[in-house]
């Protein structure tokens, strides 16, 4: 019997908090910018009444915290992709690498932006997927509206495909960089389409290209296979599965508490395992299954590799059975 | 039966390569090559020089648009695939004002901090055929009021106190083409080896760097 503090169960709660919150904040930030604009411009009395709202708005949420909202306001800028953030600036590590192979050299105060996501990830994992990740925030609200439509009885696809799909994506946006010499990984990065789509929505009035394609994305989770662009297709999911493959804080099966029920693997936007020990170098520490399982039979260890198979869970059925069986033998 | 299971392994890996690629001819399909007006199309100031080499470092991350106070930055959002998310500025639209803010921010070294009689987004260039005093309409001269650079880069010519002349300290910044009256825009940003200020003989202040 292991006791779990209580809190593991409420984690995944505060991750949909911190997943809401960072894509209000990106709704947030188009936004400000146009306010900084109409600030800059001292032309209050000339905006439309919308502009107006926009403005009136804008300077009763920011003004607790700054006093010259023109320059102020620079404290936070940018997306998931890269951005500011009091002064320190944070890029994806796939900006990065895409950057990198696009140019063919180095350019270091770049590459230093990434170091924090890069240390980060080598200690908790994929974890950008499920915590921070804009697009993950719809993806599995869409997963949500999927699993009642399917009760409503309408059919949808839940087709498999191979997961490592996801590497080659990777690799061949990477080779591509190098050969159209521009950053292409980032036109079908859904967190970079979200970032760059609402700024170009709100502050300069229309969607771009990417727009389509992250509802080309939805759609395809919605009516192919469940979760299936993050499970197969995501080159940003890819490069931190594989940066996060020996990290040190892994969600584990704690086998004599298990009872076989299987909301864990259910619950698993991933697709994977937990049943089974399953968990990979794929598993983003979302925290999904700890909250569901009845018989708080998940926790977190730090270790760099996965328990291997324990077999079936000590409170389930095919457990029980089989220690029967061999009780009576 | 071995030649079988090669085959059928083989295909397997086309057809995961094949899938693998589909998301970025999707992409290019989505956004098909559109020849932008270089007119309309100037660069970023602190800009790479070379467009290609621009297009290589920047990672599209909309930062430059995001703290632009004039709000001039604009982005490729479907015309060019190759360029496809970078920047670049309409002068006719909203001008540069040569704040130096995108160039703080830019993460890579699409754009780098450069001081202001360096920058080099091309250089202004005025059809004398359709300009106001040019053409002998009245008075204007909105564009050399407005430079940031004044005198150096543009000013009247000496003997037609009203007429326009762009001069090589110019930047390019596009602050004239913005606020230039004249509905068929007679003053435009064109490459600096494209410009004509040395053509028209115009007392040239050198830059000073
Ligand atoms: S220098 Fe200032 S005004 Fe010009 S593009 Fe950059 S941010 Fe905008
Ligand atoms: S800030 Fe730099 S990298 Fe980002 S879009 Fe602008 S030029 Fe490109
Ligand atoms: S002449 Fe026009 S483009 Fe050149 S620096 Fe002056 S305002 Fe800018
Ligand atoms: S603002 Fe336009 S019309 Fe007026 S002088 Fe300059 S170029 Fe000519």
């Amino acid at each position: 019997m292991i006791a779990k503090p209580v809190i593991l169960r409420h984690l995944n709660k505060l991750r949909w908090l911190v997943l809401t919150s960072i894509f209000l904040m990106l709704v947030l930030l188009p936004f400000i910018h146009l306010y900084q604009t109409y600030v800059a411009a001292h032309a209050y009395d000339l905006l439309y009444p919308n502009e107006k709202l926009i403005y009136d708005s804008m300077e009763w949420l920011t003004a607790p915290f700054v006093s010259d909202a023109e320059h102020d306001l620079d404290v936070i800028k940018g997306t998931t992709w890269s951005g500011n953030l009091f002064g320190l600036q944070i890029s994806d590590p796939l900006a990065v690498l895409s950057q990198i192979s696009a140019s063919l050299s180095i350019y270091w105060p770049f590459v230093l932006t990434a170091l924090v996501p890069l240390v980060v990830t080598a200690v908790l994992g994929r974890v950008f997927c499920g915590w921070i990740c804009p697009a993950t925030f719809i993806y599995e609200l869409n997963d949500t509206l999927a699993g009642w439509l399917r009760r409503a009885g309408v059919p949808l696809g839940d087709k498999e495909f191979d997961k490592r799909t996801k590497y080659l994506v990777l690799a061949v946006g990477l080779v591509l960089s190098m050969l159209l010499g521009s950053v292409v990984t980032a036109a079908i990065y859904p967190p970079a389409i979200i970032g760059r789509e609402l700024y170009y929505a709100i502050a300069q009035g229309g969607f771009g290209v990417g727009a389509v394609f992250f509802i080309l994305t939805i759609l395809f989770d919605l009516l192919v296979a469940r979760r299936g662009f993050c499970r197969y297709v995501c080159a940003g999911g890819a490069l931190y599965s594989l940066l996060g493959r020996y990290r040190l804080l892994r969600i584990q099966r704690v086998v004599s508490q298990c009872n076989d029920c299987k909301k864990c693997n259910v619950v698993c936007e991933f697709g994977l395992d937990p049943l089974q020990d399953g968990f990979g170098q794929e598993c983003n520490n979302c925290t999904a299954c700890i909250a569901v399982c009845p018989t708080d039979a998940l926790e977190f260890r730090i270790a760099i590799k996965d328990i291997p198979y324990q077999g079936p869970g000590h409170l389930g059925q095919t457990y029980r059975r089989a220690e029967k069986a061999e009780a009576e033998s | 039966m071995r030649r079988r299971a090669f085959l059928k392994r083989f295909g397997a890996y086309a057809a995961l390569i094949f899938a693998a690629a589909t998301p970025y001819g999707l992409v290019r399909l989505l956004a098909p090559k559109v020849y932008a007006d270089p007119h309309r199309h100037i660069p970023l100031p602190g800009a790479l020089p070379d467009i290609d080499a621009f297009n290589r470092a920047c990672i599209g991350c909309g930062l430059c648009g995001e703290v632009c106070p004039p709000r001039c930055v604009e982005f490729e959002k479907r015309e060019g695939a190759d360029g496809l998310n970078t920047p670049y500025i309409d002068p006719a639209k909203k001008a540069c004002i040569l704040c130096n803010k995108c160039m703080e921010v830019c993460p890579t070294d699409a754009l780098t901090i450069t001081p202001i009689r360096e920058i080099d987004m091309g250089i202004a260039q005025i059809d004398r055929a359709a300009c106001y005093p040019w053409v002998g309409e009245g008075i204007c001269g909105a564009c050399v009021a407005i430079c940031p650079l004044g005198e150096e880069a543009i000013g009247f010519e000496f003997a037609n106190i009203y007429k326009p002349a762009v001069r090589e300290g110019c930047v390019g910044c596009g602050q004239c083409v913005e606020v230039c009256p004249e509905p068929s825009l007679p003053i435009w940003i064109v490459n600096r080896s494209e410009g004509t200020v040395a053509k028209h003989g115009v007392a040239a202040r050198r830059r000073s760097y």
